[in-house]
């Protein structure tokens, strides 16, 4: 039996930044992983994450893996694909299946990061080919390069059924409609927003009555439901899919948890059964800790900082750092996560929030059908008045919800959006500094919220910049149409510039020419199908 | 129909030489080392096996080896989860019934 | 943590529900009428109802199901989601060839 300061059971965001973190304090770590690749979800997520600089906001997950990897290799932690581990025993040995062989390990303390897995819902045909997880689409997709259908309904408009929606419309695939038994989004609004104005429609409300088909989905059936959840009889919609993607929540994996003896509670805020810890991740069992979404679902972003909280404690455990390095360290990372759980969304809200922290109301229409009403979008700090619209270009910042992330107030050179301190602060934009159209904000924004807007361009005609993240890319002089906020088609629209540069990270800045009077409407642009004659 | 060509974030995907396999006697391509899943699916097959005891069509559902409905029969060995199984030049991948290496 | 529950059987008698059919766990093709059933012949609390159907006892060990299950189970017995307990995990926590298994400490 082989023996490591340190075992840590799942090499996903929370796992690794562990390892790290002891092995730099000096540990003897080991990492065990029951999938083939490490990074854990990391991998699939191809979106910009938000944060501030410190969380690595407006990086893209799988780059952030790439480079946990690394960090881990340098520090010579030893990662162990393929082994599942099979139970946790007393002394803290653990019983680890590779190649259809049992090892057992020994460790002087142990983190176990084993993630989450997804919730589900049964209805009828819900066994039926083509009824999958969000998880399996990110994976077909994102990792192998396959769509997992063509049609698609997501049920579930939580983030992850928000961002694997618009993965989705980025592998190529139709998204029929997101449906949600809830009256309102779950995720963040800028997501919602992103689908919207490409024409997703959005089904609040609504569940899954059942999938159509004999041996594979073939459409499906959704229904309203009143306010107790009771489906409306003669609501039934049938929609054309052939499949049907689940993203319904995630439930923390705390099987190992439970058999290591960690005395465990039932919290419904933390996504279930989760491990009682302290503020460091020790569990009831001393030596014994839990980070990441199997002590509570929360994001990747959490889950690193858990993780290296985790394992700086274990090496205070075992004398590698002193209580008062430790103490700094945990303070510095405590800090840094409590700004993540900010905002409407963050581990302490309640679900009824009905205004911001600065007192703006939420958008009625953005928590109903996915995108901000134009009578309501002028409340918000973000948005330019009809006079500063005169003047000349400005962004428009559309990001009207408590959300802990700044990258856009570092983005621009001139200074022109202010977040303040407190990341979830709505950005404002100063007016009175003169935008130079670099977009750096557009590419920065990870919610893809922020425009530049220039009303009087030539006579009659306009310039938005939007940002843009579709293959192929429309090319300079290329005429389409130009899509509002809902995704209805309200003019045709000319690009005039495509803007990539590495800096950019794979999204570009497109701009259209439109209309003056659509400048604060349109928000899309759609390309003209080849052959297709423009009006 | 199913391969993305262009992704404009992840740009190709990496895989493996072209090889041929057979599903129930028809000999398809896929690459090699890709989950056997997906060369199934980018050939059109939805349906991996039939249950024990309702006989009911099953396919791909987590695609992360959890939830063991993608299991097939590889090379003879039953109960083989096609999402995590790379593909492997020749493999003989049969549609299951049941549980059990027969029908 | 979990509530006691009284043992006396349902008074009521069982009725069918338009779902039944519907399956809640995939592996073991345990539908919800079987479950709901189960309930009422006596079976009240998870680790009961996985003995007596198999529910939970398939390949997925209940990752899918378990949430379902306790759901049904608390709307049929008035309980709180949260007043129920899912069923002991044991080692092997995922599925093992029994031939790996019975090597378990064997030295090569």
């Amino acid at each position: 039996m082989e023996r490591f300061e340190l075992i840590v059971i799942g090499a996903g965001p929370a796992g690794l930044s562990a390892a790290i973190e002891a092995a730099s304090c000096g540990m003897s770590v080991i990492v065990f992983d029951e999938n083939t690749r490490p990074g854990g979800q990391l991998f699939k997520q191809i979106h910009k994450f938000f944060g501030s600089k410190e969380h690595k906001a407006k990086e893209r997950g799988f780059n952030i893996g790439k480079n946990l990897l690394n960090e881990a290799e340098e520090l010579g932690v030893r990662v162990e694909l393929d082994s599942t581990v099979m139970g946790i025993f007393r002394n803290k040995e653990i019983s680890v299946m590779k190649n259809d062989s049992v090892k057992h390990f020994k460790g002087n303390s142990i983190v176990i990061a084993t993630g989450a897995s997804e919730n589900m819902v049964p209805f009828k045909g819900w066994t039926l080919p083509g009824v999958i997880g969000a998880g399996a689409a990110q994976t077909m997709m994102n990792i192998h390069g396959i769509k997992p259908g063509n049609r698609v309904l997501m049920v579930g408009s939580g983030n992850v059924g928000l961002v694997v929606g618009y993965q989705l419309i980025q592998a190529g695939c139709i998204l029929e409609a997101i449906i949600d038994a809830a009256p309102r989004v779950g995720g963040y609004g800028v997501h919602a927003a992103k689908l919207a104005r490409i024409g997703v429609p959005f089904y609040m409300s609504h569940t899954i009555k059942l999938a159509q088909g004999i041996d594979r989905v073939e459409g499906a059936i959704i229904v309203e439901v009143d306010k107790s959840w009771k489906p409306v009889s003669g609501s039934e919609k049938t929609l054309e899919v052939d499949t049907i993607c689940i993203a319904v929540g995630l439930s923390p994996m705390s099987q190992l948890v439970r058999l290591a003896g960690c005395k465990t509670l039932d919290d419904p805020k933390k996504g279930g059964i989760v491990p009682l810890c302290n503020e460091y991740g020790e569990t009831s069992i001393s030596g014994i800790y839990a980070a990441g979404d199997v002590a509570g679902i929360e994001e990747a972003s959490s889950a690193m900082i858990q993780g290296k909280i985790a394992g700086a404690a274990a090496s205070k455990d075992q004398g590698y750092i002193s209580e008062d390095e430790f103490k700094a360290r945990q303070k510095k990372l405590e800090n840094s996560l409590l700004q993540l759980r900010e905002g409407m969304f963050g581990h302490k809200s309640t679900a009824q929030v009905t205004h911001t922290d600065e007192g703006y109301e939420l958008s009625h229409s953005l928590l109903k059908k996915g995108y901000i009403s134009d009578t309501e979008l002028s409340h918000y700090p973000g948005i330019p008045t009809e006079d500063d619209l005169k003047d000349g270009l400005v962004p428009v910042i559309e990001c009207t919800q408590n959300i802990p992330c700044n990258p856009c107030q570092d983005a621009c050179p001139k200074g022109c959006i202010k977040v303040g301190d407190n990341i979830t602060n709505l950005p404002s934009i100063e007016t009175s500094v003169k935008c130079s159209g670099c977009g750096m904000c557009v590419v920065s924004c990870s919610g893809q919220a922020i425009f530049l807007v220039k009303q009087n361009h030539s006579p009659g005609y306009g310039l938005v910049s939007l940002p843009y993240e579709f293959s192929p890319l429309p090319d300079v002089g290329d005429i389409g149409y130009a899509l509002d906020r809902l995704g209805n088609v309200v003019s045709k629209a000319e690009v005039i510039s495509i803007k990539k540069t590495p800096v950019m990270d794979e999204t570009a800045v497109l701009t259209m020419k439109v209309p003056s009077n659509l400048t604060m409407k349109a928000r899309f642009f759609k390309p003209a199908m080849k052959e297709e004659k423009i009006i | 129909m199913y391969r993305i060509k262009e992704h404009p974030i992840l740009k190709s995907f990496q895989k493996g030489r072209l090889v041929k396999f057979e599903f129930d006697g028809n000999v398809m391509e896929g690459f090699e080392g890709e989950p056997i899943s997906v060369a199934l699916k980018a050939n059109g097959v939805m349906v991996h096996r039939y249950t024990k005891k309702h006989s009911q069509p099953r396919g791909v559902f987590c695609s992360i080896g959890r939830c063991t409905d993608c299991v097939m029969i590889v090379d003879g060995q039953t109960n083989v989860r096609t999402c995590i199984t790379p593909l492997a030049e020749g493999m003989k991948i049969e549609t299951q019934y049941g549980v059990l290496n027969k029908r | 943590m979990s509530k006691i529950i009284g043992r006396a059987l349902k008074k009521d008698d069982f009725v069918e529900m338009p779902d039944d059919h519907i399956i809640i766990c995939r592996c073991e093709e345990i539908t919800k009428g079987e479950i709901r059933r189960a309930i009422y012949e006596g079976m009240y609390t998870m680790n009961e109802i996985k003995r007596y159907l198999r529910v939970g006892m398939g390949l997925c060990q209940g990752q899918t199901c378990n949430k379902l299950v306790k759901a049904i189970v608390a709307k049929e017995l008035g309980l709180d989601m949260k007043d129920i307990e899912i069923p002991i995990p044991r080692s092997p926590a995922r599925p093992i060839a029994m031939k790996a298994y019975a090597d378990d400490g064997y030295m090569r």
